[in-house]
């Protein structure tokens, strides 16, 4: 990073509330799913994939609509501290945060394909998840190794 | 926080304007923000207690874990947002001192482990409660000193 001494600070406390909410994330979604005592994280992710509880278009914008506005900005907020980065170029700055934008998206919608008949199996949603949080934790990686 | 970093913008009254509103609606939420989890979590300790553990003399069901990590959820985003917003313009109309460093890290590190506290007493121990108690005050008043000390810091012509 260029020079910006105590600006570092607030930019490492982003990456670690951000790596707690995502875990809280993946949690509420968890337990949406049937998550509970009796049933372990294993037993839940095969429900996921064999039967995906069912969500009305109500539920479904419920969640989209806070969502769309937070990560959004959460993904803007954490990928502009690149403007600052001496040891990651811009251009490659870019193509992450960009695709981060268009994972979200998926992440967002990909539980419309199973409601509406799409497809059966939530693997879809899964996958799209995995794929964003996983993404994310690049760019997450990426502004603590420019700090 | 690019824009509070770059000095083009130091003498900018547009700017001064633009944080004095924005502190203004960041020291009335912080207010509200009090009074929202004293409706949701409780006031005083045994409302606090009824609600995450229930009361059996009262008939009273402890809070949903959906709930309460939702609660959680929404706090740490919102949280770490105003956290930004302030410690930016803190950093940049404040002398960079040792005990800024202090105070910035009290205010993230209680800021982070309020609403986590909240989870450790559901799951854990009693004893958090108190936790949640310490460093949700804590956060909310750092972040109330800080926000009227910017006040005499920016320059109004």
């Amino acid at each position: 990073m260029k020079k910006l001494t105590f600006f570092s600070i607030p930019v490492a406390y982003l990456l670690l509330y951000t790596l707690v909410i995502l875990a809280t994330g993946i949690w509420l979604f968890f337990l949406s799913q049937g998550l509970n005592g009796s049933a372990g994280i294993s037993a839940t992710l095969q429900k996921i994939i064999t039967s995906p509880e069912t969500k009305s278009l109500q539920n479904l914008v419920e969640v989209a609509t806070p969502h769309l506005f937070a990560m959004g900005a959460l993904i803007f907020v954490v990928a502009h501290f690149m403007l600052f980065s001496t040891k990651i170029s811009q251009k490659n700055s870019l193509i992450v945060a960009l695709l981060l934008f268009v994972l979200a998206l998926l992440n967002i919608v990909s539980y419309g394909a199973i409601s509406f008949g799409l497809v059966i199996s939530g693997w879809i949603k899964l996958i799209s998840m995995s794929l964003f949080v996983g993404m994310f934790l690049v760019l997450l990686g990426m502004v603590a190794f420019s700090l | 926080m690019k824009f509070l970093v770059t000095k083009d913008l130091a003498h900018s009254q547009l700017l001064a304007y633009l944080i004095a509103a924005v502190l203004t609606a960041i020291l009335l939420y912080l207010g509200l923000d009090v009074v929202l989890h004293g409706y949701v979590i409780g006031f005083d300790m045994p409302a606090i207690h009824s609600t995450l553990f229930g009361n059996v003399e009262t008939f009273e069901e402890p809070i949903l874990i959906d709930s309460l990590l939702l609660q959680v959820h929404i706090d740490l985003f919102i949280t770490i947002f105003v956290l930004l917003i302030l410690s930016s313009v803190y950093i940049r109309l404040h002398d960079k001192t040792t005990t800024m460093k202090w105070v910035l890290h009290a205010l993230f590190v209680s800021g982070l482990l309020a609403p986590l506290s909240l989870l450790l007493a559901y799951f854990w121990s009693e004893v958090f409660v108190s936790v949640w108690v310490v460093t949700f005050i804590v956060w909310h008043l750092l972040a109330l000193i800080i926000t009227a000390s910017l006040f005499t810091r920016l320059n109004f012509r």
